[in-house]
């Protein structure tokens, strides 16, 4: 009787102390989370304001804007996830789909894991001496490549982890209707993933709208406005990167405007993903 | 473990059967009509290096319905797929030794599985119904065979599921998800999708055994209702559906057809031991 109550009262203590770890080791990744996100607050939100979005980077001294790098990120954004999400939904189709008893699957899933995680400044090298030492300049294509190569691991390993959850009963109900493979792949198997590939996507762009290192390498910066692929461009996270680093305190604080507009977009994708998510859970 | 007596099956057995069936039910019918809709010769399936199924022999006859009972992996879900041929969706599956859907060879290089599933239609364990809507789950199936109107395809949906018994509970749904339906209806979703398609032949592998008592019954009146249009082939693990809906039963056990005869005298008289014991409930 009396070993029973110490070995309830022993236990409590345990539950206790573990719940108390738990509690502290959460706070403690919160604290830092909490803190970046009020710096950011703080020092961008004074300077968010209509000409942030109505004028271009201005020379140290002048007044001015983001304008040319908010549109040069969408444009390099933009080309990252046109060349990356095709390219990302194919392989992983191949790997769910087709290539399931192919030895070549084991491969290419193990280096799409590599690739994943692999520090983007080597994507911006290998772009740099793939394109542009080749073109002979810096270019938004360029940066557009190096953002799908980040890109594109990303789409295949959740479009891959999505369409595998979709169960072979329903491949075999489509097949034994004498739809062929393709169709079964297209119509079937893709309808019944759709929103996981699209929260797939959406991580992509989240992950490559924040991208610094390959961009520095391949779309560089521009001080003005351009729309041409082949020239370099300007983008939010080299001109934050270039600002921040100035003497100047008008840079600074478009830095900071850039910053938070950055983290706000990324904030609203993951949201957004995490939606969707949900959608899929509660849907089916 | 029991020794199980192998039975050769003569491939003549079937004018026996008809008179004896005609016989037992005091039917009127010649016995010609239970003409033969597929005939299975020393037919041996293989999962990589495991022998699934064993010299099975067996005619089903066309109009009837035959069941094929027997304990848990005894092979009677496989010998349902290789009648249209879906185990061929996985590599490492193979068949070998004859089956003829009226007279043709089922395995011939001529015979596309894709126009056979068009004639043998399949339904599953689990209700599967497509991430679509209830109209283009059944057109589904028939656009891969048929050009249609519109106003024909909307014809030939109603028709299947009028023939599904589904039609009352759903023709103000047409354009809801199928996923949304209940089990049970879900489950005369995917016969009506089946049917849809026009075959010949309706393979159901335990289509009711995942469902309620009250979408079961309907499911076993449904199968009664179609075996005068389908010659109609059904797995299932409970005796008693098997000898309420069938003609023929067949009973397998480890990969081999113990006995195949018609449903009354196998389950009334039973020529082997082995059916016996099992449908009497000493094993299985």
């Amino acid at each position: 009787m009396r070993a029973a109550v110490d070995l309830f009262v022993r236990r409590r203590m345990v539950n206790a102390l573990n719940l108390g770890l738990a509690v502290a080791a959460t706070l403690f990744g919160l604290f830092w989370l909490v803190w970046l996100l009020w710096t950011l607050l703080a020092n961008g939100l004074p300077w968010l304001n209509l000409t942030v979005f109505t004028q271009i980077t201005p020379p140290p001294g002048s007044a001015g804007g983001l304008r040319n790098a908010i549109v040069g990120s969408l444009m390099v954004t933009a080309i990252g996830v046109a060349l990356g999400t095709p390219l990302g939904i194919l392989a992983a189709t191949y790997l769910s789909e087709f290539g399931r008893a192919s030895r070549l699957t084991p491969v290419v899933r193990f280096v799409n894991d590599i690739l994943l995680s692999a520090p983007s400044i080597i994507l911006g090298v290998f772009v740099y001496e793939v394109v542009v030492l080749r073109m002979g300049h810096f270019s938004a294509l360029a940066g557009g490549l190096a953002l799908a190569l980040i890109m594109l691991p990303v789409v295949v390993r959740t479009t891959e982890d999505m369409l595998r959850l979709v169960p072979d009963r329903m491949r075999e109900a489509a097949a034994a209707l004498g739809a062929p493979r393709w169709k079964v792949v297209t119509l079937v198997v893709y309808r019944a993933a759709r929103a996981g590939i699209v929260t797939g996507i959406l991580l992509g762009l989240a992950r490559i709208s924040g991208e610094t290192a390959p961009l520095l390498f391949t779309a560089l910066n521009n001080q003005f406005d351009s729309t041409s692929l082949d020239k370099p461009i300007a983008n939010l996270p080299v001109v934050i990167f270039q600002f921040a680093m100035s003497p100047y305190a008008d840079w600074h604080h478009l830095a900071w405007a850039g910053a938070l507009l950055i983290t706000l977009a990324i904030l609203l994708l993951n949201i957004l993903a995490r939606l969707l998510l949900r959608a899929i859970r509660s849907g089916r | 473990m029991t020794e199980i007596p192998t039975l050769t099956y003569p491939n003549g057995l079937h004018a026996t059967q008809g008179s004896q069936r005609g016989a037992l039910h005091g039917l009127t019918r010649p016995t010609a009509v239970s003409d033969t809709k597929i005939a299975v010769r020393e037919l041996d399936f293989h999962y990589g290096g495991y022998q699934a199924l064993k010299g099975i022999s067996l005619d089903i006859p066309a109009r009837q319905v035959t069941a094929f009972i027997g304990p848990s992996g005894c092979g009677k879900s496989t010998l349902l797929r290789v009648f249209n041929r879906i185990y061929e969706l996985y590599p490492g599956q193979r068949a070998s030794g004859s089956v003829q859907l009226d007279g043709g060879d089922i395995f011939a290089r001529e015979q596309h599985p894709n126009q056979l599933r068009a004639k043998v239609g399949m339904v599953f364990q689990q209700p599967t119904p497509f991430p679509m809507t209830v109209y283009d789950n059944i057109a589904f199936g028939v656009r891969m065979y048929e050009r249609l109107s519109r106003a024909r395809m909307a014809e030939r949906v109603e028709w299947a599921l009028r023939k599904a018994a589904l039609w009352d509970e759903v023709k103000d749904k047409l354009r809801q998800t199928g996923t949304a339906l209940s089990g049970g209806q879900q489950q005369r979703l995917c016969i009506a999708r089946a049917i849809a398609v026009k075959p010949e032949v309706l393979l159901l592998d335990e289509p009711a055994s995942a469902l309620d008592p009250v979408s079961t019954l309907k499911i076993e009146e449904l199968i009664t209702e179609l075996k005068r249009d389908y010659t109609i082939a059904v797995v299932t693990h409970n005796m008693q559906q098997a000898a309420r809906v069938s003609d023929y039963t067949a009973f397998m056990y480890l990969g081999e057809l113990i006995e195949f005869g018609d449903t009354r005298t196998l389950f009334t008289q039973p020529a082997q031991q082995a059916t016996e014991d099992y449908i009497t409930g000493r094993f299985g």
